[in-house]
Order: structure tokens, then sequence, then C-alpha cells
């Protein structure tokens, strides 16, 4: 590891957010260099000058109440339509007094392009099994980003081994469920290793798999009963995201050969499975 | 004669009857509601109000303002409670503070306009001189003034991720989903956030000298 890379990975070294084989090159690094492990300690002592020297401003007791009563007032506001405009009208009047630059139609419009993104994250994140289809967007942003990140921060694979037989059991220690693994050198996708990821809220399995010089990374996880089995590709940024489901997992290949080759690799993966 | 009579006396106490039910069935359901509403906002109160103080520090951390911070926090709390039924999760203090984070933001954008104009590109900011050692930075540490002014002199954005981080203690992904950037981003940030905050410290502790 050299400088460059120390000091873009550092802060994530320092938070704790890194994997440990890469931790591990971080702290090689900083025994060995002088103005690093110099910079490190300075970032260290910020942390704790914010932890100790920032004020944490606490909620004033009336704040509470007004909160509560404002809460009160909206749940009687839903009893009645009429009342509901009129007590929204005068909470609105009150911010535009007190706020003349917040007119009451943007405000409106603003809350529901809140409500709208809200409703986005809040369904992504909390509520993955009732996942509408849209919402694979924003799967593959999370896919292309854990696809690219692999490649970038040299944290490829966990285990590396082109065995299946090394592969599969590290990560069925390290997961809840056993995901199928097959080398498929013979058909020109040669397993390079396994790596766990964290998606759609859960820890996943990442196979890598290569095809010539590219990199193939399929992203496995159980499949919840009702989810849709047609497979489905998705082409982002340069990205082929290809996704299939069978009874017992959900796949998500992700990679920047053609479209062509990761049709190709599906075949073979699913030829190669076991069936259920 | 007396068969249709018996008849028809009947039907109208059936009529009788069932209008007295539908009446008693629609005060039922008055009360009903009511009572769903209040169940709604005590487990509401429940899951949100204990993260009443993140919610405030956050929004006072952004907008460097009490007021406004309690205007904000009031409405954040308002707009949660309208989604409240589509919350599903576990996570209520990174949810409540997205809103908050939202809501200040747009009171930002709508009245200080200019507060949001001192951002940053994490391209065009290269690392300046490092001037300050780790020694003078603990030696100051507890000197909650100085940091203080120093934070409040940052960009919103990087007031943000440090409070979001050292005060919450929040997680990467967390700080992701609140500030609504790729995970990726959220290390760079805090990388920049702290070196930018060195440099003001530094500025600051050469100037008192």
């Amino acid at each position: 590891m050299n400088c460059e890379e120390a000091t873009k990975l550092m802060d994530g070294y320092l938070d704790g957010e890194l994997d440990p084989m890469t931790s591990q090159k971080i702290e090689q690094h900083l025994r060995d260099c002088r103005k690093c492990e110099q910079a490190y300690e300075a970032h260290t002592a910020l942390t704790h000058a914010i932890s100790r020297g920032a004020p944490y401003y606490k909620a004033p007791a009336e704040l509470r109440q007004r909160v509560q009563s404002s809460l009160r007032d909206a749940v009687g506001v839903r009893a009645s339509r009429s009342a509901a405009r009129e007590n929204h009208a005068s909470l609105t009047s009150r911010w535009a007094k007190r706020r003349p630059v917040l007119p009451e139609i943007p405000w409106n419009w603003l809350a529901l392009a809140a409500a709208i993104i809200l409703a986005a994250i809040v369904a992504s994140s909390f509520l993955p099994r009732l996942r509408p289809p849209t919402s694979d967007q924003f799967l593959a942003t999370q896919l292309i980003a854990s696809h690219v990140r692999s490649l970038m921060a040299d944290h490829l694979t966990d285990v590396a081994s082109s065995d299946q037989h090394t592969v599969k059991p590290w990560l069925d220690t390290k997961l809840d469920f056993a995901p199928p693994v097959v080398d498929l050198s013979s058909e020109g996708f040669p397993l390079i290793g396994g790596r766990l990821d964290y998606l759609d809220n859960r820890p996943v399995a990442a196979l890598v798999y290569g095809r010539r010089k590219h990199f193939i990374n399929l992203f496995v996880w159980p499949a919840a009963s009702d989810e849709a089995k047609a497979p489905k590709t998705i082409t982002r940024e340069g990205y082929q995201l290809l996704h299939w489901a069978d009874s017992d997992f959900n796949y998500w290949a992700v990679s920047d050969v053609n479209v062509n080759d990761i049709q190709l690799f599906k075949q073979q993966f699913e030829t190669r499975t076991p069936r259920h | 004669m007396a068969l249709p009579l018996k008849a028809a006396h009947a039907s109208e106490t059936e009529d009788f009857e069932s209008s007295r039910n539908i009446v008693k069935f629609t005060v039922f359901k008055g009360s009903d509601q009511n009572h769903a509403q209040k169940a709604e906002l005590a487990s509401f109160e429940e899951a949100l109000l204990p993260h009443l103080d993140a919610a405030h520090n956050l929004a006072r951390w952004l907008l460097r303002n009490e007021q406004d911070a309690q205007d904000v926090v009031q409405e954040a709390y308002l707009r949660a409670f309208k989604s409240f039924s589509g919350f599903h999760g576990s996570n209520g203090r990174a949810w409540l503070l997205t809103i908050v984070r939202n809501t200040s933001y747009t009171l930002l954008k709508k009245n200080r306009a200019a507060d949001l104009t001192t951002t940053f590109d994490e391209e065009i900011h290269a690392p300046g001189h490092e001037s300050v050692s780790p020694a003078t930075i603990l030696e100051n540490s507890e000197n909650a003034e100085l940091i203080r002014e120093a934070m409040d002199e940052l960009p919103v954005q990087f007031r943000e991720i440090l409070v979001l981080r050292h005060l919450e203690g929040l997680s990467y992904k967390e700080i992701a989903d609140i500030a609504q950037i790729p995970p990726g981003t959220v290390m760079s940030r805090l990388s920049r956030a702290r070196t930018e905050l060195k440099e003001y410290l530094a500025a600051r502790i050469s100037k008192d000298k």
C-alpha cells in the first residue's frame, strides 16, 4: 500500500469501517511511514476533540411539549377533512408569519417531494420483501457500487481460491445460508474466489468469476418466496446486471463484460448448479 | 286480516331495529377510529420521541440557530407522523434524522441559500499544509468553545457528517442513508471534513497565540 491509498482509506480505518484485510495493510503502512502515521494521529486526536469538545444540543423541555401538542393537534385534525385543512392552513400561516420567505404552496410541494423520497428510502431499506419491481433500480445502484468497490479497494475476495470446495465451506461458515458455488473454468469463467458483502440490508455471498481480463461478481442471497422469477437484465453506466432466481436463491450477476457473455455465464452457472 | 297486519308490524320492528343498529355502528366506528389514531400516536411517540435530542442536536448544528432548529424539529415530527404508517423499520433514529435533515435543508434553501453555497468540491479541495500537531489538538480538545466555533465555520455538509459520526456515533451505512450520498462517499467526505476542521483549528490556535 502506498501513501496515496493509505490517506484515502485512513479515516475508514480510524472509524473501524474497513474489512480486516485492508485494515491490516493500513496498519502495516502506518508502522512503516512516519508521515502517514502523523496524519493518522492528527485525525485520531480530532475525533477525540470533537467527541469531548463539541456540544451536544439536547432538546429543551419546552420543545418536547411543543412537539407533543402539535402531534395531538394533528390527530384531532384527521377526524375531519375541513378541520384538517383549516389546521394545516393555520400551521403554514404561522410558519409563513414567522418566516415570510416560506410561502405556502412550495412548502406543500416540497412536503410531497420529501414524502416521495422518504417512501422510496423506507420501502427500499425496510421492506425488502415487499419490494416493487421499480426499486430494482435502487438495488442496481447498490450492486454496481459493490462491484466497483470490490475492484477498486483491492478487496475482490476474502477467500481467494479456484476450488469450489474451499470457497463454499468458507462462505457457509460466515453466512446463515449455504450458497451454491461451482467452478466454471472449463466454460471460460474461472472461479477466482468468494467474498462477504452487504446488500439489500443483509449479508450476502459474492462469488467472483473471471472472463478474459474482466471480472464478474455474482451476488447470492436467499430468495423470498413471493419474489418474481423471471430473469431480467439492466444495463447501467456500462455495466451489465443480470438477475434471476430459483426456488432457493436470488442471483445478481454484475460485470462490465458484454451482454452475451453474461447471459452465457448465467446459462453455464444454472446448468452446473444442482436443480431443486 | 290478522296475518298481513302482523306481518307489517313485524317488518316495521325490523326496520326500526336495523336503523338503530346502523346508528350504533356509526358511533362505534367513530370511536374506533379515534381510538386507532390515539394508538398510532402512542406507538409513534414511543418509537420516535426518544430521539428528540438527536433530532434537535442535528437541526441545531445544521441551522446554527435555536429558533430555527426548534421549528424544524416540530415540522419534522409532524412529517414523520404523517408517513409513520409506511415505516416498518427498526432504525427509528436514522429514519427521523433523515426527515430532520431534509426539513433543515428545505429551510436553508428558502432562507439562507448563502449557507448552502459554501459547499465544497471533493476534487478541487486538495489537502492543505498540516501545521497543527496531534499533541496541540489534544491540548485544545477540552476547549469546547474553540471546537464549537471551528465546527460552525465548516460548510454544512462537513458539519453534518461530523455530527452524525461523532455526536451520534452512526455507521457509514446509516450516514449514507441520512445524508443521501453513496456509501463510498462517506469515508472521503469524513476525511475532508476532518482535514478542513484541522485547518480551522490550526488557524484559530495560531491566532490566539
